[in-house]
């Protein structure tokens, strides 16, 4: 990808959880990090995060799960970036969730999982390893 | 020792001496409280500690409070052992309920699912995926009476945590099944959150505007006051607000600030300040800094005292006295090395204790992976009970009063405190800070700030960024899941339930909710006779919705079904 271009990150919540501290912290540092964040924020459906991420044409998005939603909709997010030809996206994922289901997400399509105690670094460099892997 | 059950440790030989001698002469690198106070090497007679005993401290049980609010505190009384019960379908919770008093709970604690506080039914269409994941579902009176079945109602006290506007139809809920099984409501002991104000700040800003926030609320408030003399009418929940990042002043001080919202809307009402006053209760965080957090609650007593006898002219002793629950710290816990939560969950359980706390929920050690297992709440029981009947610390009223260290803590916090009150009132009040997004702007920056403390490594956070080690595979005592088959259950029972309930008496009783709230009137009364007609949780809260001006669904995806009256 090209380097000039800032890498274009969507950080969402799915559902109706509440959580949104960690999704806004993570925004703000990703920026702070010189990285381009659309925060979507609460509410959001699979359909509607993926037309942002399409619309916007993100390097990444970033899920946030903290009520014990992520085995229901992370299959929903990633039909919907299948139907959209989205797998050259970095999905990415933080929150609470079992160590158990870690490999299950990943199993599911998520690239990376960072639960709740993550520092902020390992995310940014993460996502600098692997965007240009995924473009 | 048989080496191939030690493949990963190396030799003795092999190991960094050089890091275990300075481990050895290595000393705190900084001497700052968890709120960030700078903390002196010691503290003397000279830090104002013990001054002005009578009027500052005073001895438990005595104005302004400051010790605890009974003169012989534990004594008399163990604080509650209250452990906060919500999972999945009604009956689901009403066993771990179960199980817990079994083994020596001794208050009922449960709290609705995400779907039931945002105010949709179980079969709404963004309650469906949901139901019953963070707590239980309770969309009519059904629920409720599976979730009291067999539970003398007269003997327990009860707190149901249901803290947005949808508390209004909890109240409704659990007085009608209590009346329904012969109880008169005014002997019932228990509390309901009921703090929809402080709810915007947990994501549930579709389902709490700030005036329906404050009217609905109040009426729950005056409902009880009325109605229901022993019942605790709200916990206003600072406790979720230093969960955002929030300092110990802060959480104080935010809170006090939204608890005066309700307060005067009832003095508005024309409710004396010592009519409903004592019945007034919070929600507290207990987070790790142990000293910090003692002094905070001691802060909070002496606060509260004097903004009720000073602010708003209470007479009444009682309507003075701050009660409390503690919640420890969810947010202090981690998922790396989890059993270690056990031990935090402890040293927090501690510091509300000695504080003097009033009823006490300690956060299951698998907190920040999923809702507690039976064996991470029964560990989080035995926390308490080993506090309670083993340590000792409940044999004197405030062990740290006196301490130089401590009061002169209590004396900072409440210094800060005020200033942010202060400050608060300048602009306007609470209810203009929450408007302008005052307070939205001070949360945001006080949780990136601590972000950046821990990846600065400020903070200290073991397993996080100190004494880290490889993530584990699996959780310690198991997972607890939502059963799949509990949520469909439900959602099928909710429509059933509106395919065969009488429709014409609950459209009478949803017109006559429509008309009180119209005219301005409390709404429970009204909501206590829709839930008698089967009227749910979204039907009730919607129909007040619409009078006041929002839609009728929160997620603005459902229009009412009563709309033709």
């Amino acid at each position: 990808m090209d380097k000039e271009r800032k890498i274009k990150v969507v950080v969402t919540k799915v559902g109706l959880d509440g959580h949104d501290r960690g999704a806004k912290v993570v925004s703000s540092l990703l920026k702070e990090a010189g990285m381009e964040v659309i925060y979507l924020g609460m509410y959001q459906t699979p359909e509607a995060i993926i037309k942002a991420a399409v619309d916007e044409d993100v390097d990444v998005i970033g899920l946030s799960y903290l009520s014990g939603e992520h085995l229901i909709f992370t299959p929903k997010i990633v039909e919907e970036m299948k139907k959209n030809n989205l797998d050259d996206v970095l999905l990415i994922a933080g929150g609470t969730f079992p160590a158990e289901d870690i490999p299950v997400m990943k199993e599911m399509g998520i690239d990376e999982v960072f639960g709740a105690g993550s520092l902020t670094e390992p995310i940014i460099q993460y996502i600098h390893e692997h965007v240009r892997e995924k473009r | 020792m048989k080496k191939d059950n030690k493949q990963q440790t190396k030799d003795m030989s092999e190991l960094n001496w050089e890091d275990y001698l300075k481990a050895y002469y290595e000393k705190p690198a900084s001497f700052k409280t968890w709120s960030g106070f700078d903390i002196k090497e010691i503290y003397t007679p000279n830090d104002r500690a013990g001054k002005d005993y009578e009027k500052n401290i005073a001895d438990a049980g005595t104005y302004p409070f400051t010790r605890g609010i009974h003169k012989n505190m534990f004594r008399g009384r163990y604080w509650t052992r209250r452990e906060v019960i919500g999972i999945g379908s009604p009956a689901d919770t009403h066993d771990r309920v179960k199980y817990l008093v079994e083994h020596g709970g001794s208050g009922l604690n449960t709290i609705t699912d995400v779907t039931y506080e945002m105010g949709l039914d179980a079969d709404h269409p963004w309650a469906i995926n949901e139901v019953g994941l963070t707590g239980v579902n309770c969309t009519s009176i059904k629920d409720m009476e599976t979730l009291t079945k067999d539970i003398p109602l007269d003997k327990v006290s009860w707190s149901l945590i249901t803290a947005s506007v949808a508390a209004t139809v909890t109240m409704a809920q659990y007085s009608v099944v209590a009346e329904n099984r012969g109880y008169d409501i005014a002997t019932l002991r228990g509390s309901v959150q009921n703090d929809p104000v402080h709810f915007r700040y947990c994501g549930f800003r579709p389902a709490c505007p700030l005036d329906l926030s404050i009217k609905m609320g109040s009426d729950v408030m005056e409902f009880c006051t009325k109605r229901m003399p022993k019942w605790y009418y709200t916990t206003v929940n600072m406790y979720d607000l230093r969960e955002q990042g929030i300092t110990a002043p802060q959480e104080v001080a935010y809170g006090f600030g939204i608890a005066m919202c309700y307060i005067d809307e009832l003095i508005r009402r024309g409710l004396d300040i010592d009519e409903f006053a004592p019945r007034f209760t919070f929600y507290v965080s207990c987070h790790i800094d142990i000293f910090e957090e003692v002094a905070k609650i001691r802060a909070a007593r002496r606060m509260w005292a004097r903004l009720m006898k000073e602010k708003y002219g209470a007479k009444d002793p009682r309507s003075m006295q701050f009660r409390f629950a503690v919640h420890t710290a969810g947010c202090s816990l981690v998922p790396q090395q989890p059993l270690n939560n056990i031990v935090r969950i402890a040293y927090e359980g501690l510091a509300a204790v000695l504080g003097g706390v009033q009823s006490l929920h300690c956060c299951g050690y698998d907190e920040p992976m999923c809702l507690p297992t039976e064996k991470a709440h029964l560990q989080a029981l035995r926390t308490q009970q080993i506090l309670a009947y083993e340590t000792g610390v409940t044999n004197v009223a405030d062990p740290l009063g006196g301490s130089y260290y401590v009061e002169g803590l209590t004396d900072k916090i409440e210094e800060d405190s005020l200033k942010i009150m202060k400050q608060v009132e300048e602009l306007g009040g609470m209810e203009e800070a929450i408007r302008t997004e005052w307070l939205d702007r001070q949360i945001d920056a006080e949780a990136i700030k601590r972000q950046k403390e821990l990846d600065s490594g400020e903070k200290l956070v073991v397993g996080v960024n100190i004494f880290t080690s490889e993530q584990e595979k699996t959780t310690p005592f198991g997972v607890q899941r939502v059963p799949e088959e509990s949520a469909l259950r439900q959602v099928e029972e909710v429509r059933e339930l509106k395919r065969t309930r009488n429709t014409a008496k609950l459209k009478d009783a949803i017109k006559r909710l429509r008309d009180d709230a119209e005219e301005g009137k409390n709404v429970i009364p009204a909501m206590v006779d829709a839930t008698k007609a089967f009227g749910t949780v979204g039907e009730l809260v919607g129909t007040v919705r619409e009078v006041f001006g929002y839609s009728y669904d929160p997620m603005e995806i459902i229009e009412s079904p009563f709309s033709e009256n």
